[in-house]
């Protein structure tokens, strides 16, 4: 028994102590082949998935250095099926290969015979393969490659990509790390190298980093390292400017290099931001943009918020596997559950790290979590027990009694920048006239957004109210509070990404602050749960206080 | 020759005789009763293929040199002989392996006699009839080929001039057996002109060759044994054959040590570790399928066994495969786990079996007992069970498939096969790790005559020796081989009838599980406690630790650790099973080696707060009032207190008694109550009177009940239309003559009304267009008869039309028994 830190499950978990000296080690050895599922604050959970193991294979890691480590760091003798399956599973691995064939350009190759075979009377492959080459040979149309891909994947017969990356149409970009107009010099963060890095090895792929940890750096790291013509796909318009303003100060890019297209402009240059929105808009149920994709020989293709990919633009990207593509997020659960589907046509997850390591390292924001608990009035409660079972959610979240507990809150940071944040119009509307606040909705025009977030950043607005358009994708580094009072439902990713709200880390290293104001015993309180699972699952222990002793004479001292 | 291995018998000392009867033990089942009676066994065919079986591949083959070494004649040969056999071939064997081999041969009397004068015993022929994988010399099969072999330069000529098809069947036979079975036809000559895939044949001056077999018949290098419809067998001449093994020696390749293992070993340690992994594994996974079992018993199978839909619904529940489940249930079995219980009665289940499988009260014990412990007795019960477990799903020779548990699956050669593979294993260095391939490699040179036909058995007992930790990586476990030395010394212990070394009794654990023991993980009595509510156990769990959880969490992942979840659910749970919030608070302070977040002691408060809410109970009946006074008054009446009130709340008392007779209390005490029912509406009850059911009353009867009913007159007119409407339809319906309604007509007066006649009355109604009623048997046998106009007769038919449903019909003359004009 080595004593070890690592315990592996029976169902392919491996839990990973990380009080144990030997845990960092132990992370390093087994991140390249499995998957990071939860990591709260004393034991990770990793997990054994084939397109794991696969990846490993496919970034150089053999099944025997696989089962090594598994074994050197394992707290208690490791199951010897499960070593048998590891080892069956990395082997199916590359049995076939796409390679481009200077004769019939991209073929399928087999290093197995059998395994072509079966793979070609699948009937999932029905016309994707072309014709039989010789016996170990099949061509294959470039246009199929993505899906080809995926449909092996799915048969458990992964190819091994060999038939590489076109560059693109060349364009030069580097980082101006030296500083530029009036910005400080600046270096990129370790995780941040360290992320482009394993990218840029993997040649595709999504990297996962908290909210507020940098990622537009990441994406803009990853061009200098394409030095190519590049598209980038944001969720609106008010990302895609921040984007904008945030590649001309970090990198060597000049104003008129990048190119905005969206529903306002429609401009194409060699770094073009253009939102999912304009994508996915259909003319008489056609996609009328789609050929923006094939306007320039991109050399790298970006999707921001990738957990958001609309599903139109997830059938084009099978199309677009001859080109390298970058997918950021900060939270890769999709409540749809088509994760797996962000995997296979972008690529597979090249690098991910626990918030509470960033957290650890200084780059975001420690934060609190503070969950708090709103007696209904008898009258309210009434109404909620009589109400529909469809109403019950809206009537529990937008309880009046909420919003005396929200002016609380507002009024206990009285030097901190506050972002409320709802679901719901009418409890907004409420909110904003109780605190007299501004509020940002979907209606709100982008240059009367940029305009509050402008007055935000600058303190003259202390207090903003927000819909939903404040889910994601908006820079407001100063915003160190954030209330939550109502959401959409159990949305665990919503929940994550309203706190990187908050996350930015303060000049004066201040602590964030995170308000979720639910209604006690009604059906707020199980969304909220569900909610907080995945923040819970990083490391973030809400606290969970009543109404009462943030109303109450007596304030409790929050440093 | 019998007397005289009896009469070499009769000069050994009773040691070597001892020595013997030891290495041949089925020689004295019986007892012989002399020493001839022992030879003529030693000599017989079963004995000696017993003795074979034991030898590996090297012994086999000086045997079989010592076999070609014989004297024509006189049957003898001598070491000399063989060992100048044995060393032509081009890798010849040390002399002194040689020597070692025919040690072993001569110790097991299948050779006897002194060094230069050994004789074999006589068994051997008739149990291997091929020496070497040789064929008989040629001059014993046919006088033809021969006069072929007698001639080397010329064999060697024909040999390489054989077409390269030829010679891959000659190439085939010399590695032997030296017999081969001819398709049929093979032998024919070719038709002329046919094209052919052989070149035309140079030997015979350019005619065509035919098969590669008829070929080599042709040329005297094949013996045609027998012939069956132009097929049959062939046999290589000896000569043939040893010229073709020219490159390898006469033996072919001799191998005098077993082939070596080229994968590399393992680490001891590694190897220890992945078994002593599965054996949790194993252990677990057991567990979980007897609980599932005692939750839902499998039915047992009239044939016998269970069957494949019971199998797949415990291999779901489990996660894991049909075979894998099959084996933890055979294993089960055979360690007394799960048994049989006879249902009573009529309860049968939907197979219509009456048996169940469940498990036994040995589970209990095996339960409580340590991990190791409990592996121990799955292993040993899987070493000596007498079943194939690989055969579970596959079809038998009816092709029905085979259920576990079912008499197909026995095998009594299984427990020999388990410990014929393990052995070679524990030959083998400690954490060598042979691939399945060279471990039936090995198997194969260690006593090939019992390897044999048994590689997929062999395969599937390293499969499952994998599958049970008793192997882990490949190579055998240290407390694996501790547990295979136990098991064979069991054997052993048969010096020590009376059981004084054993210390099976003495309740210490055997020398596998202390092995075992040091390799598995403590259990551990604590947890660490998370924020996103999961409960770690970094262990496997003591026991009291695994049963306050299972009830406060729900359970999530097992394996090295366990992983629960802290839900409302569980937590309202424990407070259900008594667990107070101050005692959860205790329990996960005590046990949680971290610190206790916040948010789980705020689920628990919050659950408690809330738990107990809402209370259920049963009542016979209620008194409610809104005037709370008075309810107290009852409540204090002490008439009203065998009515034992309870008061719910200031305007409800509840009482255990039935509504009547607290209805009838309250009133007997002076109170007015009103009885209520489920919907709360008042119930108003006048005192009512028993009466009997309702009967009809004589007066409104008839006077005379014998008298015919009066009918009134509508009634009457209606009688007389129906009975006119039947009179016009009787006489609209006119009747057949009598002697053409069936019967009459042979029974009656009429012979003039024959055949004959009738024929000769339709003809006369065809001229003169007449109606005539014809009498005649349908396709049925029944006798009809029908009115109708004849139109025409030929071809044995009469066509006549019905004129009242306007139809031709057509009769066949043979049918019609009367035809009669219409008046």
């Amino acid at each position: 028994m080595s004593g070890g830190p690592l315990i592996v499950q029976s169902d392919k978990t491996l839990l990973l102590e990380i009080d144990h000296p030997d845990a960092q080690a132990c992370r390093m050895a087994i991140a390249p082949f499995a998957e990071l599922e939860r990591s709260p604050e004393h034991v990770h959970t990793y997990r054994l998935t084939p397109l794991g193991l696969w990846n490993a294979r496919a970034a150089g890691h053999d099944a025997e250095g696989v089962v090594d480590s598994l074994i050197k760091y394992s707290r208690y003798p490791v199951p010897h099926a499960l070593l048998v399956d590891v080892a069956e599973t990395m082997d199916r691995y590359g049995r076939l290969q796409l390679v481009n064939d200077p004769a019939h350009g991209l073929v399928l190759r087999a290093l197995d015979r059998v395994v072509l075979i079966e793979v070609a009377k699948s009937k999932k492959l029905a016309g994707m393969l072309g014709a039989k080459l010789d016996d170990d040979t099949i061509a294959v149309h470039p246009s199929e490659r993505g899906r080809l891909k995926q449909a092996l994947l799915k048969l458990g017969w992964p190819a091994e990509d060999l038939a590489g990356y076109v560059d693109g149409e060349a364009h030069p970009i580097e980082l101006a790390e030296a500083g530029k107009d009036g910005v400080k010099p600046w270096t990129l963060r370790s995780y941040q190298r360290e992320a482009v890095e394993a990218f840029w090895a993997g040649g595709s792929g999504v990297v996962v980093l908290p909210c507020g940890a940098g990622k537009t750096l990441v994406g803009a790291a990853a061009m200098a390292e394409a030095k190519a013509t590049t598209l980038i796909l944001v969720t609106n318009t008010v990302a895609g400017r921040q984007w904008k303003r945030e590649l001309i100060a970090r990198t060597s890019l000049t104003e008129e290099e990048i190119g905005e297209y969206s529903g306002e402009r429609k401009e194409i240059r060699p770094v073009t931001i253009a939102t999912y929105q304009v994508l996915t808009s259909r003319k008489k149920g056609a996609f009328t943009h789609l050929d923006l994709f094939g306007a320039r020989d991109w050399g790298l293709v970006v999707y921001d918020e990738v957990h958001l990919l609309p599903a139109p633009i997830f059938r084009f990207t099978a199309d677009l596997q001859a080109r390298r593509r970058l997918g950021l997020t900060a939270t890769l659960v999709r409540e749809d559950g088509r994760e797996g589907d962000v995997f296979s046509l972008i690529g597979p997850k090249r690098y991910d790290a626990p918030w509470k390591d960033i957290e650890a390292q200084g780059w975001i924001a420690p934060a609190e979590c503070t969950e708090v608990r709103v007696t209904l009035t008898d009258a309210e409660r009434m109404a909620y027990a009589t109400a529909e079972a469809e109403e019950r959610y809206r009537m529990a979240a937008t309880a009046r009694t909420k919003l005396p507990v929200v002016k609380a809150l507002v009024d206990r940071h009285p030097n901190e920048q506050v972002l409320v944040i709802g679901g719901y119009i009418d409890q907004l509307h409420q909110l904003g006239e109780y605190l007299d606040a501004p509020i940002v909705q979907g209606s709100t025009t982008n240059k009367e957004r940029e305009r509050l977030f402008d007055a935000f950043r600058s303190g003259e607005v202390r207090t903003l109210v927000i819909s939903k358009v404040g889910n994601f994708s908006i820079d407001l580094p100063e915003a160190a509070v954030a209330i939550q009072v109502s959401g959409t439902f159990g949305s665990r990713q919503e929940e994550a990404q309203r706190l990187g709200r908050v996350l930015r880390p303060k000049a004066d290293g201040r602590q964030a602050h995170f308000y979720t104001v639910v209604s006690r015993d009604t059906i707020d309180t199980e969304y909220a749960a569900h909610r907080q699972r995945f923040l819970a699952e990083q490391g973030y222990a809400y606290t969970i206080v009543d109404a009462d002793d943030v109303l109450g004479p007596s304030l409790p001292s929050f440093d | 020759m019998t007397t005289s291995l009896a009469d070499h018998l009769r000069t050994l000392s009773d040691e070597s005789l001892a020595a013997l009867l030891r290495l041949r033990p089925d020689l004295v089942v019986p007892v012989p009763a002399d020493v001839s009676a022992l030879a003529i066994r030693a000599q017989s065919r079963v004995s000696v293929a017993r003795a074979l079986d034991g030898l590996d591949q090297f012994t086999l083959q000086i045997l079989d040199a010592a076999r070609l070494t014989r004297h024509p004649e006189e049957g003898g040969t001598s070491v000399d002989a063989i060992l100048a056999l044995a060393t032509t071939g081009p890798h010849p064997p040390a002399p002194t392996a040689v020597r070692g081999a025919l040690d072993r041969l001569r110790a097991l009397f299948l050779l006897y006699g002194p060094e230069h004068d050994l004789h074999l015993v006589g068994g051997v022929d008739e149990v291997s009839p091929y020496p070497a994988g040789l064929g008989r010399p040629a001059a014993e099969l046919a006088p033809r080929a021969a006069a072929v072999c007698t001639d080397p330069a010329k064999l060697r000529r024909t040999l390489l001039a054989a077409p390269p098809s030829a010679r891959a069947i000659l190439d085939r036979l010399a590695a032997g057996p030296p017999v081969g079975t001819v398709p049929p036809g093979a032998l024919e000559a070719p038709a002329t002109g046919t094209e052919d895939a052989l070149p035309p044949d140079l030997v015979n001056g350019g005619a065509p060759t035919g098969s590669p077999i008829r070929w080599l018949v042709e040329h005297r290098l094949l013996v045609r044994m027998s012939a069956v419809k132009g097929g049959g067998t062939v046999e290589l001449p000896r000569e043939v054959g040893l010229l073709l093994r020219r490159d390898s020696g006469p033996l072919g390749p001799l191998r005098t040590s077993p082939p070596v293992v080229a994968t590399p070993p393992r680490e001891a340690k590694a190897v220890d570790s992945a078994g002593a992994g599965q054996t949790m594994e194993v252990v677990r996974q057991t567990e979980a399928l007897l609980e599932s079992l005692a939750a839902e018993p499998a039915p047992v199978l009239r044939s016998g066994g269970v069957g494949v839909r019971d199998l797949r619904r415990l291999a779901r529940g489990l996660g894991l495969d049909d075979s894998t489940t099959a084996l933890l249930f055979e294993v089960a079995y055979a360690a007394g786990l799960v048994g049989e219980l006879d249902l009573t009665g009529a309860a049968t289940t939907r197979y219509g079996g009456d048996q169940q499988i469940l498990p036994t009260g040995g589970y209990e014990v095996w339960r409580a007992s340590s991990l190791a412990e409990r592996w121990e007795q799955l292993a040993r019960a899987w070493l000596t069970m007498t079943r194939q477990v690989g055969l579970v799903g596959q079809r038998d020779d009816r092709d029905r498939p085979i259920s576990v548990l079912s008499a197909e699956a026995e095998r009594a050669g299984a427990p020999a096969a388990r410990l014929a593979v393990l052995a070679i294993l524990a030959d083998l260095a400690p954490a060598t790790a042979p691939t399945p391939d060279e471990v039936l490699e090995l198997l194969d040179w260690r006593a090939p005559r019992r390897a044999r036909g048994r590689e997929a058995a062999h395969r599937e007992v390293l499969a499952e020796a994998a599958q049970l930790g008793v192997t882990g990586l490949n190579a055998l476990t240290s407390y694996g081989r501790l547990l295979l030395a136990d098991v064979t010394e069991a054997d052993e212990r048969a010096d020590d009838p009376l059981g004084l070394l054993s210390d099976a009794e003495s309740g210490e654990p055997s020398t596998a599980v202390r092995a075992l023991d040091a390799l598995l993980p403590a259990p551990v009595d604590h947890f660490l406690v998370q924020a996103d509510l999961t409960v770690v156990v970094p262990g496997p769990p003591d026991p009291t630790l695994a049963g306050e959880l299972d009830v406060v969490a729900e359970h999530e992942s097992a394996g090295g650790a366990s992983v629960h979840r802290v839900t409302t659910a569980s937590v309202r749970r424990a407070l259900d099973a008594g667990y107070s919030a101050d005692d959860l608070h205790a329990l996960f302070r005590r046990r949680s080696r971290t610190p206790v977040p916040q948010g789980l002691t705020y689920l628990v408060d919050d659950v408690a707060r809330k738990h107990g809410g809402l209370r259920v109970g049963s009542a016979g009946g209620y008194v409610r009032s809104d005037d709370e006074a008075l309810l107290t008054e009852v409540l204090a009446d002490k008439r009203l207190e065998a009515l034992a009130f309870r008061r719910l709340a200031p305007t409800v008392l509840a009482t255990p008694y039935q509504v009547q007779r607290m209805l009838t209390a309250l009133r007997d005490a002076g109170y007015a109550p009103v009885p209520e029912d489920a919907s709360g509406a008042t119930v108003l009850a006048r005192p009512k009177t028993r009466r009997a059911p309702a009967r009809v009353p004589v007066a409104t009867r008839g006077l005379d009940p014998l008298a015919a009913p009066r009918l009134p007159m509508p009634r009457l007119l209606g009688v007389v239309e129906q009975i006119r409407r039947g009179e016009a339809a009787a006489r609209a319906a006119r009747r057949a003559p009598a002697v053409v309604r069936g019967g009459a007509a042979r029974t009656g007066p009429a012979p003039a009304h024959t055949h004959s006649d009738a024929l000769a009355v339709l003809q006369q109604a065809v001229r003169d267009k007449a109606l005539v009623w014809v009498g005649y048997v349908d396709a049925h046998g029944a006798t009809a008869s029908r009115l109708v106009r004849p139109v025409s007769i030929g071809a044995g038919y009469l066509r006549a039309e019905d004129e009242r449903t306007e139809m031709l019909h057509t009769f066949a003359l043979h049918r019609i028994t009367a035809a009669v004009l219409e008046d």
